[in-house]
């Protein structure tokens, strides 16, 4: 009975955006990311987004901090200076042989690429892992979407909320907005991320009434249990119950897998026990693409009526 | 008092967790660990710039035919660096290269600072690595338009191929291209040295 009621008493603070003492949430507190390294990347980013708002007519909009930026980076083929670098490593080590000579003593010599079949839905095999050059999760599932990427590393609710109400949704009309934010609040409780996270969907459906807004779940974090993990749980579990009170917004959790029966997380899913590699993201593509596409599909009359 | 102590960027200092999750510290066990039983001819060391390498494609079809490691670690400084080769990571191996790229993180710290960091992890690998090579790359540019960090930047490559031009065991890779007479150098002079 007692947790029931704590968790009324934090989900109504959560919604009503005040904490007991009817402060503001500072988590839902719009805030620009303020220059201290010297390169004004941040606003160097946001402005650029801004500008792509004014040209593209996406259907899907990604919003959030790393896990959304990195998802369309895995792709990039620009060898560039690296093959200068390779010249030099050549001459001083033994000459590789041929990767093409066997695949499987690559997968074992090299030792650097996983070798462990996936958990999820795509099976990848020993051998081919090496020379399919990876399932390109954004070219091939999100890029037809005619999906924009709006991702900032290091972005907490605050930042993303200001990045929204400066722009970034100025002319455009997506059908589905996938909001991926929160694990960056470190200095906030579980229920003001979650309170944050609220804030940003209640935004989007408020200023794009049409839009559904899919919330993605955060991820555990670190190698072993630890506080983080906790706090992004907890929060999860605050958005399960807030999400459907926005008729528009629906919570999706890609979270599951990562963490092992040991209570550990591979480097193979998230290769700094935080930001996901290839592999990883492979892993939450598919349930995030089906539900997508099930949204866009859901919407036909629209799409006909602009097709026309 | 030594020139170290007084030049923070080559104090070995390692990261301390404020986030709350100690991943800066599992990276490190894990690159340990992973260590005692591998023999990789080439090290790679140093911050995101390096760790993401790992992450693309490139790194598969250029490097890891060549029995290359990883150890990079994203927000890694040079004092970082140093720490966490002073403590584990060259114990129980022995490249013939090592390819260093650092100093982009360095906030707070001149390029003269920097360039000390860098030149401390350079001496540090020749102590434990004698017979290794170091290659140290460039730091990029940065930030959309001209500003103080590409300024810092360029200088730290400045000061850096200043210092080991009188190496034989390190030298800059830039990431300007006319450096392919310096590709063409090290083809001649250093080619049998480590079969």
């Amino acid at each position: 009975m007692d947790i029931a009621i704590t968790l009324c008493v934090n989900v109504y603070c959560v919604v009503s955006d005040r904490m007991s003492g009817d402060e503001m949430n500072p988590a839902a507190v719009a805030q620009a990311v303020v220059d201290v390294q010297g390169d004004d990347r941040w606003m160097s980013q946001h402005t650029r987004f801004v500008l792509e708002c004014k040209d593209a007519e996406p259907e899907v909009l990604f919003i959030g901090d790393s896990m959304v930026q990195l998802m369309q980076q895995y792709e990039v083929r620009e060898h560039g200076h690296l093959c200068v670098l390779l010249c030099l490593l050549c001459c001083w080590v033994r000459h590789p042989k041929s990767p093409a000579a066997d695949p499987r003593t690559i997968v074992t010599r090299g030792r650097e690429c996983t070798d462990v079949p996936y958990k999820r839905a795509i099976s990848v095999d020993h051998a081919s892992c090496q020379f399919n050059l990876h399932f390109k999760v954004w070219r091939e599932l999100f890029s037809p979407l005619h999906a924009l990427n709006f991702g900032i590393g290091g972005d907490t609710t605050c930042n993303v909320l200001w990045r929204l109400q400066n722009g970034e949704l100025d002319n455009i009309w997506p059908k589905v907005a996938v909001v991926w934010v929160g694990t960056n609040n470190y200095e906030h409780s579980a229920e003001q991320v979650a309170g944050g996270i609220f804030a940003i969907a209640q935004l989007l459906t408020s200023r794009l009434p049409k839009t559904k807004v899919v919330v993605l779940g955060l991820l555990a974090r670190g190698e072993r249990p630890n506080p983080l993990r906790e706090k992004n749980a907890a929060v999860n579990g605050l958005l399960r119950s807030l999400l459907p009170q926005l008729g528009q917004a629906q919570f999706l959790d890609v979270g599951e897998g990562f963490v092992h029966s040991d209570g550990t997380i591979s480097t193979r899913d998230m290769f700094d026990f935080l930001h996901l590699t290839s592999a990883g993201y492979r892993a939450i593509a598919k349930p995030l693409s089906d539900l997508l596409l099930q949204i866009l599909e859901e919407t036909p009359e629209e799409r006909r009526a602009s097709l026309v | 008092m030594s020139a170290e102590d007084s030049n923070p960027a080559a104090t070995p200092t390692p990261c301390v967790d404020t986030q709350g999750d100690g991943r800066w510290m599992s990276l490190h066990n894990h690159f340990v660990s992973n260590s005692k039983d591998k023999e990789p001819d080439v090290l790679f060391v140093g911050d995101s710039l390096v760790q993401l390498l790992h992450q693309f494609e490139v790194w598969r079809e250029l490097f890891s035919p060549l029995h290359a490691l990883n150890f990079g670690v994203g927000g890694d400084a040079t004092q970082h660096v140093l720490w966490r080769l002073s403590n584990g990571e060259l114990a129980h191996i022995s490249p013939k290269v090592v390819v260093l790229w650092v100093g982009t993180n360095n906030h707070g710290h001149t390029a003269e600072q920097t360039c000390g960091g860098i030149m401390a992890i350079v001496q540090l690998i020749k102590d434990k690595l004698p017979n290794a090579q170091t290659v140290i790359l460039g730091l990029l540019p940065r930030g959309k338009m001209p500003n103080p960090l590409r300024d810092r930047n360029a200088r730290v490559n400045k000061l850096v191929q200043e210092a080991v031009s009188s190496l034989p065991h390190a030298s800059l890779l830039n990431h300007c291209y006319h450096q392919m007479s310096l590709i063409v150098a090290f083809v001649c002079l250093a080619p049998l040295e480590f079969d």
